[in-house]
């Protein structure tokens, strides 16, 4: 996490669901209307490079800004807002991730599930949180190892592999432009998104059968990865290829 | 950057075997360097021989070679001078049909371990495969189907290791360097992140801890 990496920037610009503890003049412009001071208790969502240094300083923390932030954080009213749980780590996708990892749709729920869960968990040392996603991702390095290490080294096949692969990301990415309402929507059985994507990219006229079916299950699988875990797959692929490569050569 | 992005926390397959190729193998030569001492006093004959003055390496062995004659060298002058036919590798201990048998049959009956080849097995097997395949006195294609099943035993052994991925560390003995390396951007990658999450959620706990003490 660099100051200059590109997906931390991004994983910044993530919001969450905050609470005003103070009204504040000229703060309306967070509401959409500048000009008119913020309400106590009006509920917002910041994004969390705003939100986390709010959460942290207080009106009042002038004098005590060197000590601990965690102190103030703890005493709660002193800070000038307060982070409520975000969608993410309600206890519906809890539940999920402690069912069933390996079929969770990360993607879906948040391109950058696991380190917005680290943000979260480093903010509020919450352990049990930690436990859970130490669990998830266990799991899930497994599976992302077992796709990553099947590897043909067939160049017509990896370049039809490759297209079909981008093919599926930007359909997957043009769907996320055009309902951005429900993002936990494909939580609730059947994810309609990947299964319409992995069909519609023209998977299995053109290849064998069973690179086909390779093919298309791999696919359904990296649309439901998180941003880490794909460059994670991306360079385990990589590798297992080019070991694969120098042997058979 | 200055360094391609691939080649940045790993090495590539190439230059594994360039690692490799450092060390020492036996060899028979085809040739012979050695100057008998008649020779090196002729002068009159005014012919000057060439020698091998080497920086990397020692050159007393190549400067004495008698054709027929068992000899070690690095394994990359063995690899050029196989080329133009100078010599003939003996192919190391553990690489015959016998011994590869008794490490598959050790890596069967041990499922919680890996036998002990050497650090550079695949690597030695793949290139002598490839370059000196008339030197060995088993049939080739049986060799490579020993190595073959070796390493399918060994990677087996690897995905069910995998399963214990932790936070803190990691014992591997007697993987081989090349499995190493295809291993390494999954399981640094890995554990870097379970020790993030795992750091994340206790330094507070650490640091007051601390703090108190120092109080």
């Amino acid at each position: 996490m660099g100051y200059y990496d590109i997906d931390d920037i991004l994983v910044d610009s993530t919001e969450v669901p905050c609470k005003f503890n103070y009204e504040i003049p000229g703060l309306g412009y967070l509401e959409n209307n500048p000009g008119k001071p913020i309400r106590k208790n009006t509920k917002l969502s910041l994004p969390l490079w705003l939100a986390r240094v709010l959460a942290i300083v207080g009106a009042d923390s002038q004098e005590q800004e060197d000590m601990d932030p965690n102190a103030e954080e703890e005493d709660g009213g002193d800070a000038f807002v307060e982070l409520l749980t975000p969608d993410m780590f309600s206890n519906k996708v809890i539940n999920a991730i402690k069912t069933d990892p390996k079929s969770l749709d990360l993607h879906a729920i948040n391109p950058y599930f696991l380190d917005m869960a680290l943000k979260w968990i480093a903010l509020y040392s919450d352990k049990d949180l930690g436990e859970i996603v130490y669990e998830l991702l266990l799991e899930r390095a497994q599976q992302i190892n077992n796709y990553a290490s099947s590897v043909s080294i067939d160049t017509e096949y990896g370049n039809k592999y490759r297209s079909a692969l981008l093919d599926a990301l930007r359909l997957q990415q043009n769907s996320a432009n055009e309902d951005r309402s429900g993002p936990l929507a494909s939580i609730n059985g059947t994810s309609s998104l990947t299964t319409r994507s992995a069909n519609n990219s023209g998977i299995g006229s053109s290849v064998g059968t069973s690179q086909a079916t390779n093919l298309a299950a791999s696919t359904r699988f990296l649309l439901k990865l998180d941003e880490f875990e794909r460059q994670l797959y991306k360079d385990t692929h990589d590798s297992y290829r080019d070991t694969k490569k120098w042997v058979s050569k | 950057m200055a360094l391609p992005a691939h080649l940045q926390e790993t090495f590539s397959p190439e230059e594994v075997q360039f690692l490799v190729e450092e060390e020492t193998v036996k060899i028979f030569p085809r040739i012979t360097t050695r100057q008998k001492r008649r020779d090196k006093n002729r002068g009159a004959y005014g012919d000057v021989d060439t020698k091998w003055s080497m920086l990397t390496t020692e050159n007393d062995n190549l400067n004495n070679m008698v054709a027929m004659r068992s000899t070690e060298v690095k394994l990359w002058i063995a690899l050029l001078l196989k080329q133009q036919n100078k010599c003939s590798i003996v192919a190391p201990s553990w690489l015959t049909l016998r011994e590869l048998n008794r490490k598959i049959q050790q890596e069967t009956n041990n499922s919680d371990r890996f036998c002990d080849l050497p650090w550079n097995w695949l690597v030695i097997a793949n290139v002598l495969f490839a370059k000196a395949a008339d030197d060995f006195h088993d049939p080739v294609h049986e060799l490579r189907s020993k190595v073959q099943d070796l390493r399918e035993i060994r990677q087996t052994k690897v995905l069910k290791g995998l399963k214990q991925l932790n936070a803190s560390h990691l014992q591997l003995d007697n993987l081989s360097l090349l499995e190493i390396n295809e291993l390494r951007p999954f399981i640094v990658r890995t554990m870097d992140k379970l020790r993030e999450i795992h750091d994340s959620a206790n330094t507070d706990g650490g640091v007051v801890d601390g703090d108190e003490e120092e109080i």
